[in-house]
């Protein structure tokens, strides 16, 4: 299975290279792509340095712009799977390789690494628990299926994945919205339990003055997915 | 309405419909987004000239002032204004990121090649 691994990066200079690097130690074989979201610190230069693999954007576009960025490389080069693991240093690439196994054993169209499954390694603050539970909750409502970690960067997808998130992928906090989406349209979204780190450096995308738009805007979007005809 | 507020508005219309055919003359603005402009001009320059319509119109949806019924119009015209604008951003939006997509996988393109024939080149040399 030809596996692409997307990195989104804004700001990373603290940890990019020590995720590459631990990413070809720990999951040797594969592919990855480092997508410099047009950073305003020397990221390019630390990667350009370090001959790393990556896609500089010339104008920023956030985190859901960067991913999609990933997504359309492995359409255009044919990957059978993409996975997101964020710069920081957050995902240990250990994992890459058993939800490579559940997505080509169980025939899934998504594996989320879920850090609420076994309740190990960084759990995120008590208030980001309760907004993901209420995600979780949403999702359930509206889908049937329960999602333990919504809102999980690391999440690895097939081709009926890449194929329609190169199309179409939110643009700000895309994560359980496209689950949503990728539930809407029939495919299979699976959950693995995986250790999270705290981040290892620069700031997270969502801070305290931006989670009650990020809530009120992920709702909504949740909300309009399921009203989107399939398919559009 | 006195003779002196019709003056002082028609003229200001006038003023404002030139300016805004001077820009699209050079280029600044496009005509596409300037036709409900255009048109704003033209229905407030109507009812200017002929305050009748707005007292008939407001006495109809049961404004009893009439001038409110012109602040109404000109507030319902600005609204349908920036709906269009609203679109036009969401679809430039969409444009740009495609574009800036397709400008950094062109430039990653470019440069494996580069590699590619650099490698070519010394296993020749």
């Amino acid at each position: 299975m030809k596996i692409l691994v997307v990195i989104p990066a804004y700001n990373e200079r603290e940890s990019i290279v020590s995720t590459v690097e631990r990413l070809k130690k720990e999951a040797p074989g594969l592919d990855y792509v480092v997508i410099n979201d047009c950073s305003k610190d020397d990221t390019a230069q630390l990667l350009t340095a370090h001959g790393m693999h990556f896609i500089d954007l010339p104008v920023n576009l956030g985190i859901g712009g960067a991913v999609q960025t990933g997504y359309r490389y492995a359409l255009a080069h044919d990957y059978d799977a993409a996975v997101q693991v964020d710069g920081d240093g957050q995902h240990d690439p250990a994992f890459l390789s058993v939800m490579a196994k559940t997505l080509e054993e169980e025939r899934a169209d998504m594996v989320i690494g879920s850090r609420f499954i076994r309740h190990e390694g960084f759990q995120s603050s008590f208030a980001r628990r309760v907004g993901i539970l209420y995600f979780t909750r949403l999702i359930r409502l509206l889908t049937g299926k329960t999602i333990t970690d919504p809102t999980s960067g690391l999440r690895m997808i097939g081709r009926k994945g890449i194929a329609m998130f190169a199309k179409e992928y939110p643009r700000d906090y895309p994560e359980p919205e496209s689950v949503v989406e990728l539930l809407r349209s029939g495919g299979k979204v699976l959950e693995i339990p995986v250790v999270m780190r705290e981040r290892q450096g620069g700031t997270s995308s969502i801070r305290f003055r931006n989670s009650v738009y990020y809530m009120i805007k992920v709702t909504l979007a949740i909300l309009i997915a399921c009203i989107r005809k399939k398919g559009e | 309405m006195t003779l002196r507020l019709k003056i002082i508005l028609l003229l200001a219309l006038v003023l404002v419909l030139i300016l805004l055919t001077l820009r699209v003359r050079k280029r600044q603005l496009d005509l596409r987004y300037t036709l409900s402009w255009y048109f704003l001009g033209a229905v407030l320059m109507v009812l200017v000239i002929f305050p009748k319509l707005l007292t008939h119109a407001a006495r109809f949806i049961g404004i009893s002032d009439s001038m409110n019924m012109l602040f109404f119009c000109g507030f319902v015209f600005s609204l349908v204004i920036i709906y269009t604008l609203t679109g036009a951003v969401s679809k430039q939006a969409d444009q740009i990121r495609d574009l800036t997509q397709r400008m950094g996988l062109l430039a990653e393109e470019l440069r494996e090649e580069k590699e590619k024939n650099g490698e070519k080149n010394g296993a020749e040399e």
